[in-house]
């Protein structure tokens, strides 16, 4: 069973908290916890710094292992964890650093819908969304690949959607990495996990992804949120979701081939689910190639779900989805592994980043930014839980200096999926959301409404401060759900 | 002796299964992982379908062969729609298993009682021996 944290943690300032290097023997580096007084008792109940201190094993780990503050216990990683390996200095990359949803992340769409224009069509539009979009587990899409096809998505991402007329041209600038990651290695992504791709592009999937309309009810900074085309009063749409099946059978076939790589590499980590080949070996480099399959699959699938959304919204506002101005904002990974240029004691080195529930975040005049966002930053999508609030950051300085270009993914959980269930027993999520706040829900099962209560998350509000506060990122925009379609 | 129970896990699912023989263990791990997917109590109701499963290690880990197991009966459960429901390991040792799995053919993604797993982990995977016999805890990436 995993131990739950037994050391102590040393206070740097209001915002960063270490886990000293002597706290296990084998740790290469120390652990660093990005975190609030009031954040700190609900992490240390839980067992994910004991999983900052194992990531910290792992070979050619440079400076920290990292923990945004929205971590919680997750396998082998904490989820909210980011660790950048040194491929010349035997550094590794591990399957279970990024997760089973290989680029699992968010997008966010603005629109010049204000909410009074949106509100005589809310539950039209949430209702025509849920039949409209396909979600739950294992659904099947609308939009359908063929084999050929899929080799395309694994190689070109989201502009096969685009190619297909899912989409037009600008949304891949406003995608991390315009939506397909250079690399992909189709050769490498087995028959299993092709079979399971092969049908759910389109599709949202189920569990915390979800699909929510929105209202922008703060501006922190006019500035950059007129940049990113965002004002008060604006109607949003948020799409979460990953590499569905596909992603899932390409993490699990490398975690198990690379349970073999620890003795062969005489890697010693204490969990085996920290399975880890050097990035710079032939199982380290098919799995980069076959991951980047996932990656740029997921894309594709959000590229299209996006489509799908403005598709419901012409229909439902009878007017093209251009002129409802329903523009993608930007579109982040949240679980991934990179290769990324960053400066390690002033040197610059090509370093392997893996975000496992965490946030690129490039400051101002980062080269990988478009154009229009070169002055603002990164924008960086935090969706909260679906009774409370979302925001959009701006990628700051301050990542760049100390978290390899990252920041947090979300609220983070603080109640199990069983304990939120129990604290659900006998209550009716949505109608509660409704009467309260007027959220209307959509959901396939109201198991998922129960595990995803807003009472199983942290108070996003405050991860946030965390981050802003640490300047890895800045407040930009707050966005409230008005309804919400979940799988 | 329960032969499984779920276990509090923050973001994901695990079950602590216990099994006074090895092979016991592996069966009893199935049925939680079914549990897991369909709930307790869950009757299907169906046409039977009948599995044979050959999974081959020749690395001596019994946890590697109970992972690789739980993830065949996965792979098997997402591309035929069979949920699982009786196991009879055949043979067991430490270069693999034989098994036949029988099950009923039903598609659980559009019933509403249905939680997807993405993965059976390895996460602090330790298969321990005592006077009752064998346990570990497995957690599933939901």
């Amino acid at each position: 069973m995993a131990q739950a944290f037994d050391g102590k943690l040393e206070k740097l300032d209001h915002f960063r908290w270490k886990i000293p290097q002597t706290y296990k023997p084998g740790m290469r580096v120390p652990g660093l916890i990005y975190a609030s007084e009031s954040l700190l008792p609900g992490i240390l109940n839980d067992k994910a710094l004991e999983q900052v201190a194992n990531v910290a094993f792992l070979p050619g780990i440079v400076k920290y292992s990292l923990a945004m503050p929205d971590i919680h216990w997750g396998y082998g990683f904490s989820i909210g964890g980011v660790a950048a390996t040194d491929p010349d200095n035997g550094g590794v990359i591990s399957p279970g650093g990024v997760g089973y949803d290989i680029n699992c992340g968010v997008r966010l769409v603005r629109s010049d819908l204000m909410l009074d224009d949106l509100k005589p069509r809310l539950e039209t539009l949430v209702n025509s969304l849920f039949n409209n979009v396909p979600s739950g587990v294992g659904s099947s899409g609308d939009i359908r690949a063929s084999a050929k096809d899929e080799e395309e998505i694994f190689l070109k991402g989201a502009m096969w959607a685009v190619k297909k007329g899912y989409g037009v041209k600008e949304d891949l600038e406003f995608t991390e990495d315009k939506g397909a990651i250079e690399g992909a290695d189709p050769s490498k992504v087995s028959k299993r996990a092709y079979e399971r791709g092969k049908d759910q592009s389109g599709t949202l999937g189920s569990g915390n992804h979800f699909l929510e309309i929105q209202v922008i009810d703060e501006i922190y900074d006019e500035k950059k949120a007129d940049a990113f085309g965002l004002f008060k009063g604006q109607v949003t749409m948020m799409i979460h979701s990953g590499s569905r099946g596909l992603g899932y059978q390409i993490c699990d076939d490398y975690v198990k081939s690379m349970v073999g790589c620890l003795d062969r590499y005489k890697i010693s980590v204490p969990d085996r689910q920290l399975a880890c080949a050097p990035v710079n070996s032939p199982e380290g480099r098919a799995y980069l190639g076959g991951m980047k399959c996932a990656a740029n699959y997921a894309w594709t699938n959000r590229q299209c779900l996006m489509h799908l959304t403005r598709g419901v919204f012409e229909k439902v506002f009878n007017k093209s989805w251009s002129a409802l101005g329903l523009r993608l904002v930007y579109d982040v990974a949240h679980n991934i592994a990179k290769m990324e240029k960053h400066k390690v004691e002033g040197k610059e080195k090509l370093l392997c980043v893996h975000r496992k529930g965490a946030t690129r975040a490039f400051p101002p005049g980062h080269v990988d930014l478009p154009e229009q966002y070169k002055q603002a930053g990164q924008p960086v999508i935090i969706p909260g839980d679906m009774g409370t609030v979302s925001y959009v950051l701006a990628g700051a300085p301050g990542a760049m200096q100390e978290t390899f270009g990252s920041t947090c993914h979300g609220a983070g959980r603080c109640l199990s999926r069983s304990s939120a269930i129990k604290a659900c027993h006998g209550r009716q999520i949505d109608k509660e959301l409704f009467n309260k706040s007027g959220i209307i829900i959509r959901a396939k099962t109201r198991g998922t409404l129960a595990e995803e209560a807003p009472e199983a998350y942290k108070d996003v509000n405050e991860v946030v401060d965390v981050v802003h506060g640490a300047g890895l990122s800045v407040k930009v925009a707050r966005m409230r759900p008005l309804g919400v379609i979940k799988g | 002796m329960k032969p499984f129970e779920l276990i509090e896990h923050t973001a994901d699912v695990g079950i602590k299964v216990r099994g006074s023989t090895l092979t016991e263990l592996f069966e009893n791990a199935a049925r939680g992982m079914f549990c897991v997917i369909a709930g307790e109590g869950y009757k299907a109701q169906g046409s039977k379908v009948e599995k044979k499963i050959e999974i081959y290690k020749n690395r001596d880990n019994y946890e590697e062969i109970l992972v690789s197991w739980l993830s065949e009966l996965l792979y098997i459960f997402n591309r035929e729609k069979i949920y699982f429901n009786d196991f009879r390991i055949l043979s067991l040792n430490d270069s693999g298993l034989k098994a036949e799995a029988s099950g009923i053919n039903i598609d659980l993604y559009q019933s509403n009682i249905y939680t997807e797993i993405k993965a059976v982990t390895f996460h602090n995977l330790k298969i321990e021996e005592d006077v009752d016999g064998f346990s570990c805890t497995i957690i599933f990436d939901v």
